[in-house]
């Protein structure tokens, strides 16, 4: 007689760009497991990067974000659970409970369990921070509601922290008609993502635009009897009619903290290569891990949704039975600020020295297109090399256009160890309407040699 | 045929909420997935398909198809014998994202109890209700 075989229980608590992608790849393994999902959201699977793009009117709907509708699930035997709480995991039983929204606990047993709980708005320790109206913008809900104080008569705008959020959410404001002000503690915006003198040619743009920024100021209190009508930064009040909090995001860890599984120096949850915790057959994915940085080897924390993808398809394959590695990040991103695209990728050079790094760089101003060539737009490329190995270990990009897989073939380069010298034999492409005859990427590269020399 | 949010549903044939059709042609019935399941998974790659002669049970899988990022059960829209299995599908899969209802068909059954598990199925009017419930 055949012997059934007793499928394989995977439950994943999270059902975003990690979680969903997990679950895919699960699937992609085994074709008989069962696998749950859950999630505290009542919408499941949609897009929180689109947010910002929704509340500036290029995306008509917030629904539009939703990028694996209820029939997705059903194709793939997916048992996704909306509105559904994980209250604890027991690692010994290997048990996750949950709470629905009527109430009713459940314990489902696993097999393998995958935590992608994500990670939440911050907010520091400021004089008032219990007031309301404190808008952040991390869920589908908390675009409606900035959207809708939007839509109510809202003429002023502050935001707290000069992050890819902020900028995106400051322009999107900028665009409904508010006057944005963007505040940030450290001197420079985009702290953790460009050079001074990059971020300043940004700051330049935004400010031309209009945005107000307020950099080197620190937010020393919320000001209003119940509700937040103003703040103080840098000694000056500030008053508005809504308020953005984009100081960042702390990964989601106390579920986790709470069975025991170990937390690592970036204070997101541990993971190896194959994005298993400390606990036995429990694994953690996307904004609530910590992976390694590809050049530094350090614990990272990118909080990134192509990091959190790509990080699920391991975790979903290994949870179904499967063998997949994840082996580290660069942290590479992209984003458009009005007209202006930026990316970057591996370490800055400010980075760099943090880890003790000695770096030479080169920056070159190039066009998009040849320059005699209508619509030409300028680009900014710089290239961060590590002086001993004469290694590529960053860029960073901004332009009209063209930005983005300039990004990831220098991520390719990085990952692939490619020297400036590598780079600088580069065979590149060309024509008149798309781009120079010299690749901006291989002007710098000679720069760096040049220097080097 | 009707487009449903860009979801094509041609008229004279029966559907699933699995997302197959069918097609009755005289004692024997013609299935397949719908343009809204080719749709959901992209570049098909691989139809696994059983083979003529085997039985199928409404409701109970019989087949899966995969893509790059998916996959998905085929199930059977109707009990009866497998007459004949399209091999032209299981070997350029991409038929059943170009034409899903003619070159991209899957089987021809020979039902073995039609008349009783048609009533689960959904008739063309039906069916474009069912599509306007679905988001793209």
């Amino acid at each position: 007689m055949k012997e059934e075989q007793v499928p394989k229980r995977i439950v994943i608590i999270g059902a975003h760009a990690a979680g969903v992608d997990a679950a895919s790849a699960a699937r992609k393994t085994d074709r008989t497991a069962e696998i749950t999902l859950i999630t505290e959201e009542k919408y499941a699977g949609y897009s929180r990067c689109g947010l910002p793009f929704v509340i500036g009117g290029q995306i008509p709907n917030f629904k539009d974000l939703i990028v694996f509708p209820q029939a997705f699930f059903q194709m793939m035997k997916l048992d996704l659970r909306t509105e559904t709480k994980a209250t604890a995991i027991n690692t010994q039983n290997k048990t996750v409970e949950t709470t629905d929204k009527n109430g009713k606990i459940e314990t489902i047993p696993y097999d393998s369990l995958i935590i992608s709980t994500g990670a939440s708005s911050f907010i520091p320790p400021i004089k008032g921070k219990e007031k309301q109206g404190i808008c952040s913008l991390r869920t589908l809900e908390d675009g409606e509601s900035i959207a809708n104080t939007v839509k109510n008569g809202a003429r002023t705008a502050v935001i707290m922290g000069a992050g890819l959020i902020g900028l995106e959410t400051g322009i999107a404001l900028h665009e409904k008609g508010l006057k944005v002000t963007i505040v940030e503690m450290l001197p420079q915006i985009l702290p953790q993502a460009l050079d001074p003198e990059m971020a300043k040619m940004i700051q330049e743009m935004l400010e031309q635009k209009g945005i107000g920024l307020l950099t080197g100021k620190t937010v020393e209190e919320f000001l209003g009897t119940d509700k937040v009508t103003g703040i103080v930064a840098g000694g000056e009040q500030i008053d508005a009619d809504l308020f953005v909090s984009a100081f960042g995001v702390r990964a989601n860890t106390q579920l986790a903290a709470n069975a025991g599984i170990a937390s690592g120096e970036t204070k997101a949850i541990k993971t190896n290569a194959r994005m298993e915790t400390s606990a036995k057959d429990v694994y953690a994915i996307g904004d609530c891990a910590e992976t390694i940085n590809i050049v530094t080897q350090r614990p990272a924390l990118p909080q990134l949704g192509t990091v959190a993808v790509r990080q699920g398809k391991v975790a979903g394959t290994n949870a179904a039975g499967g063998y997949s590695l994840f082996t580290g990040a660069l942290g590479s991103a992209v984003s458009r600020l009005f007209d202006t695209d930026c990316g970057w990728t591996g370490l800055t050079e400010v980075a760099a020295q943090k880890v003790r790094f000695e770096t030479i760089a080169g920056a070159i101003t190039s066009k998009t297109k040849a320059d005699y060539y209508p619509g030409a737009l300028p680009i900014k490329v710089k290239l961060v090399v590590e002086k001993e190995s004469q290694r590529i270990i960053g860029a960073q990009i901004i332009g009209g256009e063209e930005v983005t897989q300039r990004i990831n073939a220098i991520s390719l380069a990085i990952q692939r160890q490619m020297t400036a010298r590598d780079l600088v034999k580069a065979d590149t492409a060309y024509a008149p309407p798309l781009c120079e005859t010299w690749e901006p990427m291989v002007l710098a590269a000679e720069m760096v040699l040049m220097k080097l020399r | 045929m009707v487009k449903v949010d860009g979801h094509e549903v041609p008229e004279g044939l029966y559907y699933t909420k699995e997302f197959e059709w069918l097609k009755i042609e005289g004692d024997k019935v013609r299935v397949g997935i719908t343009d809204y399941a080719q749709k959901q998974l992209r570049e098909i790659v691989y139809a696994e398909l059983p083979s003529a002669g085997t039985t199928t049970k409404q409701n109970d899988p019989y087949g899966t198809v995969e893509s790059v990022k998916a996959v998905s059960d085929l199930v059977a829209p109707i009990s009866g014998t497998i007459e004949q299995v399209n091999a032209e599908v299981q070997s350029k899969p991409e038929l059943l994202n170009e034409d899903p209802y003619n070159k991209g068909w899957l089987l021809i059954l020979k039902p073995s109890s039609l008349q009783a598990e048609l009533p689960n199925l959904m008739d063309f009017n039906k069916a474009v209700e069912w599509h306007k419930t679905l988001q793209k």
